[in-house]
């Protein structure tokens, strides 16, 4: 159930319970019991980003590691450690998140690659569709779009 | 001390951030992560938030001063601040930036400058509200939480 802090006015129950009812809906979409143990790399510039989306996929069960730029996301990759899931941004520095992508599509990795930026305009989402990510996501990431992703690399 | 009362004025408070449009349902995701273990973790990483963002401040404002404009360069600055604005929920920040991005693509500097001024008074001002609401939430204790099966 979703933590919400006490209160103690009568006249709040109503939006309470509502607020309860969503929460428990919102549960039944978002929690996942993980089977097998799965592995993600997140490429993301900005540490509060990085941070949140490598502990909401801790949450879940998931390993993760983090880079912050794309150059060592392909270093990582071609030292042959391998993931279930790569979570990477379209602007970072040193490579950027188009070509990092493309790159790391070329190394023959076809694993599910989230795009997961800022961005929210139709020529960045085709854009980094065209590079090869399957999914493109606003920032920020939240169970909504990521547990049914991990359901399906979990085969549920 | 009562702690009713300030758990009282802690919901109100809390309520409020949501009512005035400063934080969104992405402040709810940071709440769900934080549990026994980590008690003051929302409080830890808008804190980890306010520390970058600053750096990213800073860099848009020397970029401000220097024409012509580097609408490129200004542009992926806010890319990076309105990406870990919207991690934190920060409805109204992350606002401001979409509005500066657009101005960026269309090339408006009158208009990336009124922007900037605009999202600089709400950045404070969320930082100035979290600030009391997380020194309330502090002395009132933690509160029992659910956390997620791990």
């Amino acid at each position: 159930m979703t933590p919400t802090l006490p209160s103690g006015d009568q006249a709040s129950d109503q939006d309470n319970w509502d607020n309860g009812r969503l929460a428990h809906k919102r549960q039944l979409l978002t929690e996942i019991i993980l089977r097998n143990r799965l592995t993600a790399l997140v490429v993301d510039g900005d540490t509060t980003c990085r941070v949140l989306e490598q502990l909401l996929l801790h949450s879940y069960g998931v390993q993760t590691q983090g880079v912050d730029n794309g150059r060592d996301a392909i270093a990582l990759i071609a030292s042959g450690v391998k993931f279930n899931l790569i979570i990477i941004d379209m602007i970072l520095s040193v490579l950027n998140g188009l070509e990092a992508t493309r790159q790391i599509r070329d190394m023959g990795v076809h694993c599910k690659m989230l795009g997961v930026t800022a961005c929210s305009g139709e020529s960045e989402r085709q854009a980094f569709l065209a590079a090869g990510v399957d999914v493109f996501i606003e920032k920020p990431l939240d169970p909504e779009h990521l547990v049914p992703i991990l359901r399906e690399l979990d085969g549920q | 001390m009562e702690r009713n009362p300030m758990r009282r004025q802690l919901a109100i408070m809390r309520q409020s951030l949501f009512d005035q449009g400063h934080v969104d349902e992405q402040f709810v995701q940071l709440e769900e992560l934080q549990d026994d273990a980590n008690p003051n973790f929302v409080e830890e990483v808008v804190t980890l938030y306010y520390r970058d963002s600053a750096r990213i401040i800073l860099n848009i404002e020397q970029a401000l001063e220097r024409k012509p404009f580097d609408f490129r360069k200004l542009d992926a600055y806010m890319h990076q601040f309105k990406g870990s604005s919207s991690s934190i929920g920060a409805k109204k920040v992350k606002a401001e930036s979409t509005l500066f991005r657009e101005y960026c693509k269309s090339g408006n500097g009158e208009g990336c400058m009124r922007s900037f001024h605009q999202l600089k008074k709400e950045y404070a001002t969320l930082r100035k509200k979290l600030g009391a609401y997380f020194q309330l939430a502090r002395q009132a204790g933690p509160v029992e939480t659910a956390s997620r099966p791990k």
